[in-house]
């Protein structure tokens, strides 16, 4: 509870974000990474989270290959022009131009993965560049079975490098992350819940904030984060297969106490 | 709808291109709340078009906005529109730029309608980025919840009419005349953001 408190004298809500797959400018599911299923419009199903309470939106995977470019920076545009919320764009951006042309687009922030992991100078750049609360660290992290400890994963999660998750966090704050989001790759699909002892050592430890990822699939989940000390937290199944609104995950927020952004028409 | 015949003409707003960053937002925001916005390059862009009030958006750095505004004699035309009682919106470092100095970029002046500073906020977690109530001795402004993204503010200011506290308290809103600037994005802060610009703009 004492974080809890804490949380509340600082001031800031506890952020609720839904996380949207865009390929070919259009919102995607993979069903077992065989074959795309086609959600929709991105504007439209940001516009339908925005109504239901979000605080922000992420775009992942927006397969922005040379040939999607321009398909990508005018979905960008429109969901800039139309979203009143913030939003955030990340996945296959790999180096300073790619980041500075979807900036330019209108993306709020950028979440770099695999491309700060090879090029953690990148970091530096686009904090320099365009400011820390342009640029969101995304790292994937597994826990090794020999040492317990944590190890960071990029490629989509595919290829396991040497990095200690708590040195690469410090570092990417170091270089000048404004926000990183962590993704418990262990918990990820199971629905069993954010892995709240690792997010809650990594928001203690850093000094910027941090984006709970992985695991949630009832509002429960998301009190229970906020919590053992996330600042904010991300979900996208259980939202896209409309089992829970976000709206629904406010209330359960609200009930328990947490700081929680209600807007009026949710009330 | 009887009315449908009537076309509205949508009030002009001026939106001072900065030099620092995208409009998407703030244009998309705009013409959500019924204003048509023009963007402003130079005095020049001002001439016949009927604009009721100037917008400074809130993106890039001080020093940046600040050189940019000189450049293009837009520090005056601010000034001029201040001083001569008409709308003024400042966004972010569009509020921070009415001030002094800043902190951000040292030895660089700002436009220096009112007077203090700009410092390194104290905030837990720095940036901060995030919605938070702000309290005001205004009605249509107290108690909102809106998206502060900085590092940097205003701790005290004779002008301030909000204030936000996030570690330590500073101010989140200021007007005089008829000028209100927001330490806060508006634009960036659903349908309380919008009604707290359209207040400010009608």
């Amino acid at each position: 509870m004492s974080e809890l408190i804490n949380k509340i004298e600082q001031g800031l809500k506890s952020r609720v974000i839904v996380c949207l797959d865009v390929a070919h400018g259009r919102v995607v599911k993979g069903v077992n990474f065989k074959g795309l299923q086609d959600m929709g419009d991105p504007v439209e199903l940001a516009i339908r989270y925005q109504e239901q309470g979000a605080d922000e939106i992420v775009f992942l995977d927006i397969k922005a290959t040379l040939e999607q470019r321009a398909n990508a920076l005018e979905t960008v545009t429109r969901v800039a022009e139309n979203l009143s919320i913030p939003f955030t764009v990340g996945g296959g951006l790999n180096t300073y131009t790619d980041v500075a042309q979807f900036l330019n687009a209108g993306a709020d922030k950028v979440a770099l993965n695999s491309a700060a992991v090879k090029k953690p100078e990148l970091i530096d750049q686009i904090a320099k560049g365009f400011g820390s609360q342009c640029v969101v660290v995304a790292v994937d992290l597994d826990q090794e079975i020999a040492d317990g400890n944590y190890r960071v994963y990029i490629n989509g999660g595919n290829t396991s490098t040497q990095l200690d998750a708590m040195q690469w966090l410090a570092e990417v704050e170091q270089r000048g992350a404004g926000e990183v989001l962590l993704t418990a790759m262990h918990r990820d699909g199971t629905g069993i819940g954010f892995d709240n002892e690792l997010m809650g050592r990594v928001s203690k430890q850093l000094g910027i904030q941090v984006i709970a990822s992985g695991g949630a699939c009832k509002p429960e989940h998301f009190t229970e984060t906020f919590l053992a000390g996330s600042d904010a937290a991300l979900a996208a199944g259980m939202f896209h297969r409309g089992e829970f609104t976000v709206g629904q995950v406010k209330q359960e927020l609200f009930n328990n106490g947490v700081a929680v952004r209600i807007e009026k028409q949710n009330d | 709808m009887s009315d449908s015949m009537v076309v509205e003409v949508m009030p002009k707003v001026g939106v001072i291109n900065t030099g620092a960053g995208n409009l998407y937002s703030l244009n998309g925001c705009l013409r959500r709340i019924g204003f048509e916005p023009v963007t402003i390059n130079s005095p020049a862009d001002m001439q016949g078009k009927d604009i009721s009030a100037l917008i400074i958006p809130g993106q890039g750095r001080f020093g940046t906005v600040m050189s940019n505004l000189r450049n293009s004699g837009l520090d005056k035309l601010i000034s001029d529109w201040y001083q001569g009682d008409k709308k003024v919106v400042g966004i972010c470092v569009g509020l921070q730029v009415l001030f002094e100095e800043s902190e951000e970029d040292p030895g660089i002046k700002g436009l220096g309608i009112f007077k203090g500073k700009v410092t390194r906020l104290k905030s837990p977690k720095q940036p901060m980025v995030g919605w938070a109530d702000v309290d005001s001795e205004k009605n249509w402004l107290d108690q909102t919840t809106l998206y502060f993204v900085n590092s940097y503010g205003v701790t005290e200011s004779e002008q301030a009419i909000a204030s936000v506290t996030y570690g330590e308290t500073f101010v989140a809103a200021i007007a005089s005349n008829q000028l209100v600037a927001f330490q806060c994005h508006p634009e960036k802060s659903g349908i309380a953001g919008e009604e707290v610009l359209k207040q400010c703009l009608s």
